[in-house]
Parts: structure tokens; C-alpha cells; sequence
């Protein structure tokens, strides 16, 4: 790494820092209590430029790599991993057009991720894990793609302006078209009230004929499942990184209260139940740091990646619940109550044990990988 | 119109020590941020910038070559290009010296309109460079301006606040003006900003690219002397609880206060 690049990106985190526990953390528990962001917030957000961290340069972004974009991630989400998550969906969209888009689709549309924010949908009510159960289709007619379905459960779904729809183009094809909500054909449906991440809109959008040319195919016909698979990729990264936030915040209000609070006489650090407690959050949030910066460290070089970011998020979803269940037991009744972020951390962390991909296919993904060796 | 923002890095902690020599903050080793004075400085030449695009605004700073972070955090936020003065010679100033370097780097700069300061530095709370600075260019000062505006061709208005009283003061430029943090929310550095910064010119003068008086420089051009630097012992007071009913109570205060000849 050049000294400049080591300058930008340590000015970058400083900036980030700052941003988040002036503008972002105190927007943390507020968001979650009301189920939504704050007006303004997402707007300041944007003139902050925040949406165009890892958007090449050519585009009018920042242009910061993998590993610094997902470290950017991991700081905003130690004050809010709503906000984090929010823009995980951006960022794993715009990669995809980066990959898979046409020059003329991306001069086309990323100028303006910017200002406006990507979502990538893949969800339907047949089919989240399974791709194939999907029932949104788009059929040719004329030298236009017609495009009909209904995706839930999007994150960034009715926030978002522009989305990458994973839709089917024959029975047993699947492809990704790219649609805008100024569309004709295009409406949102129906907003999720999810337990956990509850400042991150997630929601349906409804597509009833919406025509589009053929500049509008990210990647060629039956590239569905593939750029599927490669945007969960590069969620997973960021899902690790911000995973490692909920944990340092974790981490910090165990340590703060420990520090302060006595059982009898004794401080809790002096007790071992404490200790065993609180070192295992640190390895939970070590190993999840150490797990997502090696993955975008592959991304970074352009080798292969696709494990170690399964990796990152099953091992870092598991442990963030995990180190969240711990933290809430130190602090006891005052974890229990909604007065204090702990419950909503584990809350939110519980979230990342599904989307994404669950756990579950996350360490199928893994033995599969495994296997091949 | 040319803006300079004399700007200082400060350390980012307030755990900082005494060299036990010269009795002086012991920088060395602290990781350093921009004086959050400083920003409402910079964030004030941006505004002036933002209405007027021929208007150039320059970052100037003292210190080793690391404060050249806080330079580029000013670039980041829409300053168009840093000078750093940096040399062995300069070390140790105090604000005497630091003024008279920072005056013949402006003079050098030249052509400047207005000189901009943060109220004080965090680290040190003088607020004295400014002023300093000023007498040294020769030119009319403003101190703890908390509002600033053009009222003309060539000269600005300031509000001066101070602990119960507001000033309306005109300065015909060039000036030098110190401001408060009542003065605006600096921006923050936008992410691709920072990136673009690193192409805008940050320069390097040393002892030698200024024309300088050798007696006014560093430790020894400082008339300055810190003799010591302590923490005041904290004053251990007596409690004399006052106990019975508050009739018996207040009896008892009167007699202690009368004792001690204080009514």
C-alpha cells in the first residue's frame, strides 16, 4: 500500500469516526425505538458522501478498496449497525454493476449512486434460499424484456431508488435486470416490522410490466444464480465487518459496567465469572475482525474469496448474538431492560444469522468448499 | 481574494506530560488531531470560498513533519493547498518565536487578504499567536469573532463576543482574525475529498526557504521561561457538622462564623 493510500484511508476512518458519534450513534437507540431513521438523516448521510465511499473515482466516488470499506463498516456499526447495514446494500449492489454491467449501463446508472441508494432483491415469498423457487420472470417482447414479479424483504427496499432484480428468463434460467422506481409498472408494497436492524428499511417493491431494454441485463442471460452468489459474496464481507462493530459495542458498555458496578465488595472484574465472560466476547470479536478482513484482503488481490466471506458472517452472526447474550448477563437486569442497547444489539446481530444467506447455507457453502479440495 | 488559515495539531488525548527539562507539553509520541478551533477557522474561509470561486484559501501550520495530517484533513475539507514550516530551528518556540516564523511565512506567501485563527489551542489555551502574528504583519486584528462577513471591497465586520459583551468591529484587510466556535459547525471532510486532497499541493518550508532573524528562533529566540508546571494541591477542608434542631443549628453557624471573625 502507497504511504498516500495508508494517509487517505487512516483520514477516512478518522472522518468516519467522527461522523459516527456525532451524527450516527445518537440516532442508535432512537432508530430502533421508532422502527425507522430519523428525517434528514439519510439526506446528511448522502451530502456527506457517504454513499459513494467504494464508488470508483470515473464516477464521481471516493473509490476506497474492499479492506477500508469494510473497516469504514465495522466503525459506523459501533454506533449503529442499522445505518451500516443500510449501506452494506448499497455497497454490494454497486459492486455488482462494477462486475457485471455493461460501460454503457454503469455510465449510465452509477454517476448516481452518489446520491441515490441500490438495493439488490432477490426474496420472494417461494423462494429466499432457493433461487430457483422464485417466480418473478422477464419475457422478451419485441426487442424489449417485460418484467412482472413481486420481491420481498429487500434490504433497503423502498428506500432504495434503483434495484438489481433476480428474475427468471426461462424455466430453469435466471437473470439480473436492473430497474428504476421512476418505472413505469414499478411500486413499493409492503414494509417489514423486523425485530432487530430496525433503523434499515427493509421492504417489498412490486413489478407489474415493466419494460426495459437489453442494456438493462447485468451480465449475460443465466448469469442470475452466479451474480447472485457474487453479491452475497461481497455482502458477507461487509456483514462480518459490520458484526465486528455490534461486538466492540458489545465489548465496551461489558467493560465500562464491569468496571463500575460491585457484586457484595468485590468489583465485577475481579470476579472470574466476569473474566470468562468478557474475554470470550474479545475472541468472538477478534476472530469475526480477523475472518472479514482476510476476505476482503482476497478481494483486494482478486483471488477467490467466496469461503472466507461465508466464514466472516456465519462464524461473526453466531458469535455477535453469542457476545450480546453474555454482555446482557453482566449487566443482568439492566441488560434486560429496553432502557439500554444491549437486547437490541443482540437483536440486531440476530438478523445476520439469515440474511445473506442463513447460517445454515453458509456452512453448507463452506464443507462444500471444503470438500473440493 | 487569499485566505491563510494558520492551523495546529494538537494531541489527540489530554493525557499529555511535562518534559522535565524544559517544562514545556511533551508532544512527542501523541497522536496528533487538527485544534477543534482550528476547524471553525477553516470552515469560515470555505464559506468566504464558497461565495466567492476566485477566492484561494491556504493552510499553514508549525510543527514536525506529521502535522502535515492535519494540513491535508483542511485540504479534505475544501482548503486549496498547505504549507508547513518545519525545521529543527523552530522547535521549542514559544508564542513570541511561533508568531514571528508563522508572520514571515505569510509575508512570503504573499498577496494575503485575511489571516484566519482558531480561537486557542487545546493543548496549550494561550490564544496569544494571533495577535501575535498580526503585530508582526503590521495589520489590524480581530480576537474572538463570533460571527465574520465582507461588508465591503476591503474590509470585514466582525462580532466580537466576549464574557458579557458584544463587539461590532471594522477592519480594513489585509487583517488578522481569531474566531469562536459559536462561528459555525465546521463541515466534514467528504470521503471523496479526502481522496482529492492528495493531489492538491502541500509544501515543505524549511529554515532556509524563509528570510529569517536567527536570534528570534526556537528555544532560544523564546523570552518565555517555564519555571514550573504543577497540578494545585487540592485544599483539605474541616467539616464541623451542625447538629439539633435548625434554631440550635443556625446558633451553632452564627458562633462558628463569629469565632472566626467573619460576621
Amino acid at each position: 500500500m502507497s504511504s498516500t493510500t495508508a494517509a487517505a484511508e487512516k483520514l477516512l476512518l478518522q472522518m468516519v469516526d467522527d461522523y459516527t458519534a456525532r451524527e450516527i450513534a445518537p440516532e442508535d437507540m432512537p432508530m430502533d425505538a421508532a422502527g425507522d431513521f430519523p428525517a434528514g438523516f439519510m439526506q446528511k448521510l448522502t451530502d456527506t458522501g457517504f454513499l459513494g465511499l467504494m464508488l470508483p473515482q470515473e464516477f464521481g466516488g471516493a473509490g476506497f478498496g474492499p479492506e477500508v470499506t469494510a473497516t469504514a463498516l465495522n466503525h459506523i456499526a459501533r454506533g449503529n449497525a442499522s445505518t451500516a447495514v443500510t449501506l452494506e446494500g448499497h455497497f454490494k449492489t454497486i459492486d455488482q454493476i462494477l462486475k457485471f454491467g455493461t460501460p454503457a449501463l454503469q455510465q449510465q446508472l452509477l454517476p448516481s449512486a452518489n446520491d441515490r441508494i441500490f438495493a439488490f432483491s432477490m426474496t420472494e415469498a417461494s423462494g429466499g434460499s432457493n433461487p430457483m423457487g422464485i417466480s418473478s420472470t422477464a419475457t422478451r417482447e419485441g426487442d424489449h424484456w417485460v418484467i412482472t414479479g413481486d420481491k420481498i424483504m429487500i434490504t433497503n427496499g423502498g428506500l432504495a431508488q434503483v434495484y438489481c432484480v433476480l428474475v427468471k428468463t426461462a424455466p430453469q434460467e435466471l437473470s439480473v435486470f436492473v430497474v428504476d422506481q421512476d418505472m413505469p409498472g414499478f411500486s413499493f408494497g409492503k414494509r417489514e416490522d423486523f425485530i432487530g436492524l430496525r433503523g434499515t428499511p427493509v421492504g417489498e417493491i412490486v413489478m407489474d410490466h415493466i419494460v426495459v431494454d437489453d442494456d438493462h441485463l447485468l451480465g449475460k442471460l443465466g448469469d442470475g444464480g452466479m451474480i447472485g452468489d457474487s453479491a452475497h459474496d461481497d455482502a458477507r464481507i461487509l456483514m462480518g465487518a459490520v458484526l465486528t462493530g455490534i461486538m466492540e459495542h458489545d465489548l465496551k458498555i461489558a467493560t465500562d459496567y464491569a468496571k463500575e458496578r460491585k457484586a457484595g465488595d468485590k468489583p465485577l472484574t475481579e470476579l472470574q465469572v466476569t473474566h470468562r465472560k468478557v474475554a470470550d466476547i474479545a475472541m468472538r470479536k477478534e476472530t469475526t475482525k480477523l475472518l472479514y478482513q482476510r476476505a476482503a484482503q482476497l478481494k483486494a488481490a482478486g483471488q477467490p474469496y467466496s469461503e472466507e466471506a461465508a466464514m466472516a458472517k456465519a462464524h461473526g452472526s453466531r458469535s455477535a448474538v453469542s457476545a450480546g447474550d453474555d454482555t446482557l448477563q453482566i449487566l443482568a437486569g439492566y441488560g434486560y431492560s429496553r432502557e439500554y442497547p444491549v437486547e437490541h444489539l443482540i437483536r440486531d446481530a440476530r438478523a445476520m444469522e439469515i440474511a445473506e444467506g442463513t447460517v445454515e447455507k453458509m456452512r453448507s457453502a463452506i464443507a462444500t468448499a471444503e470438500f473440493s479440495k | 481574494m487569499k485566505i491563510v488559515v494558520c492551523i495546529k495539531q494538537v494531541p489527540e488525548t489530554n493525557d499529555v506530560t511535562i518534559d522535565p527539562v524544559t517544562h514545556n507539553l511533551d508532544r512527542r509520541g501523541l497522536a496528533g488531531v487538527m485544534n477543534p478551533f482550528d476547524k471553525n477557522a477553516v470552515e469560515q474561509a470555505l464559506q468566504l470560498k464558497d461565495t466567492d470561486s476566485d477566492a484561494e484559501v491556504v493552510l499553514l501550520s508549525m510543527g514536525p513533519d506529521d502535522y502535515a495530517e492535519s494540513l491535508r484533513e483542511g485540504m479534505a475539507m475544501g482548503a486549496d493547498a498547505g504549507v508547513l514550516l518545519s525545521d529543527r530551528a523552530f522547535a521549542g518556540a514559544d508564542t513570541l518565536a511561533t508568531g514571528y516564523v508563522i508572520a514571515q511565512a505569510i509575508k512570503q506567501i504573499g498577496d494575503v487578504d485575511l489571516v484566519l485563527f482558531g480561537r486557542q489551542a487545546v493543548d496549550a489555551d494561550t490564544g496569544q499567536v494571533g495577535p501575535i502574528v498580526a503585530e508582526f504583519l503590521h495589520q489590524p486584528q480581530i480576537t474572538y469573532a463570533a460571527s465574520l462577513r465582507l461588508s465591503g471591497a476591503n474590509e470585514v465586520t466582525a462580532e466580537r463576543l466576549l464574557e458579557d459583551t458584544k463587539q461590532t468591529l471594522v477592519a480594513t484587510l489585509p487583517a488578522v482574525v481569531s474566531v469562536r466556535s459559536e462561528l459555525n459547525t465546521p463541515r466534514y471532510p467528504t470521503p471523496r475529498n479526502i481522496q482529492l486532497s492528495f493531489a492538491k499541493p502541500l509544501t515543505i518550508w524549511h529554515h532556509d526557504d524563509l528570510d529569517l532573524d536567527d536570534s528570534r528562533l526556537g528555544q532560544a529566540g523564546s523570552p518565555t521561561i517555564v519555571t514550573k508546571v504543577y497540578a494545585p494541591e487540592p485544599v483539605k477542608r474541616e467539616l464541623t457538622p451542625l447538629t439539633g434542631t435548625p434554631t440550635e443549628a443556625a446558633s451553632q453557624l452564627i458562633k462558628a462564623l463569629k469565632t472566626r471573625q467573619l460576621i
